[in-house]
């Protein structure tokens, strides 16, 4: 029995545990009764009787239908045909991650954010956040004008007006006139902007000083002081056979995780040289989730880690270099784990050239942070891999430039150095952990401006409000690479009065007379954008038609490892009782678009959990303390006190605690306000470098349960065969290993597919659950997000959900899988049996159609669907939390109350598609046609096309021997298959005793 | 007293009888497409501006595309912006009464609502492109346009108030699409909703 448990997936603790909880939501369909009442309770009768009256009122409606108007343009745009979709290159930054984009827009507005093909860093990839921020345009919550906020001396009240720009400008200018002026931004990559700062700084004497929650120059100065030059390299993991990972989820949250989910999949072919990748880390990342071999430590002892592998590295060499190091070295406690770090860097010699070490994100900092960057440098090193793997010619350019932090400007603002403040970009007074003190210094400051869009937290402490226009309606060309160069172009005219940045310093310039004359006689920022491209040699029709322009980097050789560094390498911090990692997620990172109600649903890609952060513990730790799972405990690092809910994490090492970033905003909007905790004021500044990890904590356990909302604990597929994992050597003895085949007798006589039979393979090996098709899918097909209320009741709308399921023990899994569940569009659906009206059928391209207007919401189908993708409208969510109809793509029906809704293969993509081509008189190629999912996925995971054609891609992975259909033994037939998940490591995978076979 | 219950028996029964032989007739009609509910057939809207297919398509024979532009590339053929108007109204019956609305928005840049005559439902999915390809085949005069449109428009040319010919009802778009010897025709659910 135990050793059956053992082998058995598991997708939360109460299953694993099989107790009463999982056993009542495993049997029933729906989660909460169907007819729970909202408020005002409808008794049975009351309901039958509105239903009668609204039957009579609707009927006789129908006699004459709502009139509608169609308001055509004065004069159309030549390039804009009603009903026909234009596409604009642009590009998507939010902190390190960055990349191009193509942007769909539709009678003007823009409905859809894909990736841009051809980009060198994600090739079409997106992220769930790059997806998101076009939401983020049509917030009703973004300011309609320029605010100016009163204040009385002691700049306590809150009266706000609204500020004319023509009046306010002069003000402006007189101030900036009078005394020294501040900026404060974050580290965004944008060359022009850079150089209009510089020159504004210049007219008005002003002091650039930057406050960037994702700020990696830690990592550039590091680099630096080893070999020079302040630079954050790229890696080319596509080259890699080992990496190992000590405390950086490069998947999920370090630098740019969509380019290496990228390179990362290409790395993990199924082929003898496929990578291997080794972690290790105190939370479970998806980093964690995705490595052949995973070490649980605790944040403090990343250093120790290193140390090791630098020590059996050189031991390996044989080298008499580094000898003080090694010294130094022996002083260490030796581990517990010493003997497995020691195999690994054994490995990693081996592979030399071809392995890397990535360490210390942006979630761990500790205080030994600056030791464990100078550690990761030496062994990259030592293992020589620059040239293969690190590339430091094209490096990240953000990191490069070193400004003056905030607190230096916190410190003048107090000495009254500085009396007027420009914030750009970021929110300090949310973001910054002393925000107390950065609030009583503003105050000193005679004038604030503030280019946020919204009454956000700084927002309310800055005179002037001068919203920037959102990234889609603005002019910016980024170089994210060295070399690199990227166009942001407008897709829509800016929707509310809002006015550039970079605008900003021209006119105030300009109305000052001060400054460099190509700022002051810049006609707009447009024009000073193109300048400024066209002086360092880019050509702007490139950048517009390309939407990126590379230049050939020359060859950085990376100098010779500077030893005097090792001296400053030490060992502060001390193993606590408790060591807190304070964490940014895949969704709202560091809560810049936390009023996008898409990322708020988003589920977390390991902890399935949206509309909350919580407290992440480990099993043990949780059974120590008796602590259940949404048990609230106040938690308390230094004199700061919250309360947030504990979420037993399996995977993590026991004392650790992991916190959320980019929750508990105040005054972002209706849907991030009161979402969860605001963790920064628990990070530590510390000698002007912030400490994020390893942070001693006081918990206290309190009596109050909050229920978390995780969508993965309903929709159980029972402990079927679901998904299936191997190891490379079996795979390569035998393709087909770990999939147990069934012997099938149907009496469904086969269906006719005449023309195109569509189909979908998923490969698992390639797919790192990053989550990125959920909001694909969402953005495509207009799928409403529920709140939090209905995510509890299991109501929750995605079409697409990304499955994730842990083997083995809680404490230590052996490995996590994600696997991507989408409308199976089975042969013989279970579904279309027993719809009693015919409103989801076969059709003759395979496809399993739902047709809205004739559903009568039986919820049979529902019911009847093995693999739990049906979706029902309980309540007009649509109208519950609203998307803005500007967002909402109009070739896919909004769904109303009381509708099933699912996958549809993005059959809206293929019908035009197909009408293209009848139009052309020409045929469909394979390839063609994309679904949203496959279109963004970074990886490459999902290969979409026709099954009836012989050479499509599709038909030749759907023959493939590894690849299984999800319940074959259910006969259903499905037109999406599985490709087998396969790791580099001597593990044992399977269903158990006598499960791996098949039978007949 | 018998008499009289056997007449309210009769009268009873020859009322369901009545009944009964009505709403046969009226479901058989209604099968037949004879009579049809709720499908806004002979909509007739008054527009903003008294425009006249009758004048411009009839007598002036007017091609459909000069105005409706996009009916070859697009889902919708789409209302012309004002300036397709102004083309001629430059020039032409710049007195007439009927046209000051038309000159009095296009200098004020306000645009003119029309009343949507062919209003289909949100869950149906219309293409104007693929079936004017498929009815004009490979003629492309200006009357075959015409002729095309007229399959589901009617005889828009004669018409001084555009109105709803047919019911554009799913029978009646599926009594095309089901036609056996065009196999290229779709007609499955998914064909028009999604």
């Amino acid at each position: 029995m135990r050793e059956d448990k053992e082998m058995k997936y598991w997708m939360s603790l109460e299953q694993w545990k099989n107790d009463k909880t999982f056993q009542k939501l495993a049997g029933s369909e729906f989660v909460s009764p169907p007819f729970e009442p909202e408020s005002g309770a409808w008794d049975r009768r009351e309901f039958l009787k509105l239903m009668g009256a609204s039957l009579a009122l609707s009927s006789l409606g129908c006699l004459r239908r709502p009139a509608e108007t169609i308001i055509p343009h004065i004069e159309r745009p030549e390039d804009q045909v009603p009903g026909v979709s234009n596409y604009y290159a642009s590009s998507y930054y939010d902190g390190g991650e960055a990349f191009g984009l193509i942007v769909q827009t539709r009678e003007g507005r823009p409905i859809k954010a894909d990736g841009h093909p051809q980009h060198p860093i994600n090739r079409g990839g997106m992220s769930a956040r790059a997806h998101s921020h076009l939401l983020a345009l049509y917030d009703p919550e973004r300011l309609k004008t320029p605010r100016r906020n009163l204040f009385n001396k002691e700049k306590t009240n809150k009266e706000s007006i609204r500020a004319f720009l023509d009046e306010a400008d002069p003000a402006i200018v007189n101030k900036l006139k009078e005394g020294k002026t501040a900026l404060l931004t974050d580290y965004f990559p944008s060359p022009a902007s850079w150089e209009a700062m510089s020159d504004f700084s210049k007219a008005y004497d002003c002091s650039h000083f930057v406050w960037d929650p994702l700020d990696l120059t830690a990592h550039a100065q590091v680099y630096k002081e080893c070999f020079g030059q302040a630079l954050v390299p790229q890696y080319h993991l596509d080259k890699a056979r080992v990496i190992v990972s000590v405390h950086c989820d490069f998947l999920g949250s370090f630098l740019s995780p969509t380019e290496h989910l990228r390179k990362f999949s290409l790395s993990r072919k199924p082929q003898k040289d496929m990578s291997r990748l080794i972690v290790f880390e105190s939370l479970l990342s998806l980093t964690g989730t995705n490595a052949d071999e995973r070490h649980m430590i605790r944040p403090s002892e990343g250093v120790n880690v290193l140390w090791i592998m630098v020590d059996e590295i050189l031991s390996l060499k044989n080298s008499s270099a580094y000898s003080k190091l090694r010294a130094e070295f022996n002083k260490l406690k030796p581990l517990k784990y010493e003997e497995q770090v020691r195999k690994t860097a054994r490995e990693l010699f081996k592979h030399g050239k071809n392995a890397v070490v990535l360490a210390g994100d942006l979630s761990h900092q500790t205080k030994d942070h600056h030791s464990l960057l100078v550690l990761m440098n030496l062994l990259n090193h030592l293992l020589q891999n620059s040239g293969t793997i690190v590339d430091e010619a094209n490096h990240y350019t953000a990191w490069s430039r070193s400004r003056p932090s905030i607190e230096n400007l916190i410190q003048e603002l107090n000495q009254k150095k500085i009396k007027n403040v420009i914030i750009h970009r970021t929110n300090p007074l949310y973001s910054y952990p002393n925000a107390d003190q950065l609030s009583s210094a503003l105050k000193q400051a005679e004038m604030v401006i503030y280019t946020g869009d919204r009454m956000d937290e700084t927002a309310q402490a800055s005179d002037y409000i001068i919203p920037d226009h959102h990234e889609l309606e603005k002019w910016g060309e980024w170089e994210f690479q060295k070399g690199l160069h990227t166009i942001q172009q407008p897709t829509v005219r800016p929707l509310i009065t809002s006015r550039d940045f970079e605008e900003n310093l021209i006119v105030w310039a300009r109305l000052g007379e001060r400054g460099p004359r190509r700022l002051r006689e810049a006609s707009s920022w447009y024009h000073y954008l193109r300048a400024s491209t066209a002086e360092r040699g880019l050509s702007w029709k490139t950048l517009l038609k390309e939407g990126f322009s590379k230049k050939e980097t020359s060859p950085l050789r990376q100098n010779s490892f500077n030893q005097n560094v090792l001296q400053t390498i030490s060992k502060k911090e001390k193993e606590k009782n408790w060591e807190l990692v304070l964490y940014t997620t895949a969704g709202l990172k560091d809560g810049r678009l936390a009023n996008v109600s898409w990322l708020q649903e988003f589920p977390d890609p390991v902890t399935k959990i949206c509309w909350e952060n919580y407290l992440c513990i480990s099993p043990s730790d949780a059974r120590r303390l008796s602590l259940k799972e949404g048990q609230v405990v106040e938690l308390t690092v230094l004199n700061v006190t919250q309360k947030v809910p504990v979420h037993i994490q399996p995977g993590q090492a026991p004392h650790t605690l992991g916190l959320a970033l980019g929750y508990g905003r105040k005054g972002a909007g209706e849907i991030a306000d009161r979402v969860g905790v605001n963790a920064y004021p628990f990070m530590s500044i510390l000698k002007n470098k912030r400490v994020s990890a390893a942070l001693s904590v006081q918990l206290k356990s309190t009596d109050k349960v909050i229920p978390l909302a995780v969508v993965q604990g309903h929709h159980s597929m029972e402990g079927r065969q679901i998904v299936v994992e191997t190891t490379l050597k079996d795979y390569l003895h035998d393709k087909s290993s770990g999939i147990h085949k069934h012997k099938i007798f149907s009496l469904w006589s086969k269906h006719d597919y005449p023309r195109e039979k569509w189909g979908m393979v998923i490969d698992l090996n390639s797919c790192t659950g990053c989550g990125a098709c959920i909001v694909a899918c969402q953005s495509e097909n207009n799928v409403p997000v529920v709140g939090k209320k209905y995510v509890l009741e299991g109501r929750e709308m995605h079409w697409l959900r990304v499955d994730r399921y842990y083997t083995g023990d809680p404490k230590k899994p052996k490995s996590v899988v994600h696997q991507p569940v989408v409308c199976m569009h089975c042969d013989n659906a279970p579904c279309e049996t027993v719809c009693p009206v015919a409103a989801t059928v076969q059709s003759d391209e395979g496809t399993n159609d739902m047709i809205y207007n004739r559903c009568v919401g039986t919820r049979y189908c529902s019911n009847n669907c093995p693999y739990k993708v049906r979706r029902f409208n309980w309540f007009d969510y649509s109208k519950n939390i609203k998307t803005p109809a500007g967002a909402l793509n109009p070739d896919v029906t909004v769904r109303s109350r009381g509708v099933m809704e699912k996958c549809t293969f993005c059959i809206h993509r293929i019908k035009s598609k197909q009408a293209q081509a009848r139009l052309k008189g020409e045929k469909l190629k394979d390839g063609d046609i994309q679904t949203a999912c496959q279109q963004s996925c970074p990886s490459k995971a999902i290969v979409f096309g026709d099954l009836n054609n012989e050479q499509s891609k599709v038909r030749k992975a759907f023959e493939e021997e590894n690849a299984y259909s999800l319940l074959e033994e259910l006969n259903t037939k499905p037109a999406v298959k599985y490709k087998t998940k396969i790791r580099n490591n001597e593990n044992k995978y399977g269903h158990g005793k006598g499960h791996n076979k098949g039978h007949s | 007293m018998f008499q009289k219950y056997w007449n309210r028996k009769l009268t009873g029964l020859l009322v369901i009888v009545i009944g009964l032989t009505l709403l046969c007739g009226f479901i058989y009609k209604l099968t037949n497409n004879e009579i049809t509910l709720g499908y806004n057939e002979g909509y007739a809207p008054t527009q903003p501006i008294p425009f006249s297919h009758q004048l411009h398509a009839g007598r002036y024979q007017m091609d459909c595309r000069y105005c409706h532009t996009s009916v070859e590339e697009s889902r919708h053929a789409s209302i012309p912006s004002l300036n397709v108007c102004m083309n001629c109204h430059l020039n032409v019956k710049l007195q007439s009464p009927a046209l000051k609305t038309l000159r009095q928005a296009y200098e004020k840049g306000e645009p003119i609502q029309w009343k949507k005559v062919h209003l289909l439902p949100d869950f149906v999915k219309f293409n104007h492109a693929p079936h004017i390809k498929a009815l004009r085949g490979e003629q492309n005069t200006s009357t075959a346009y015409l002729k095309s449109c007229q399959v589901c428009h009617g005889a828009v040319e004669t018409m001084d108030v555009v109105f709803q010919k047919e019911s554009l009802s799913m029978g009646w778009c599926i009594n095309c699409h089901r036609q056996e010897d065009n196999k290229e025709w779709l007609n499955q659910c998914s064909t028009c909703h999604y």
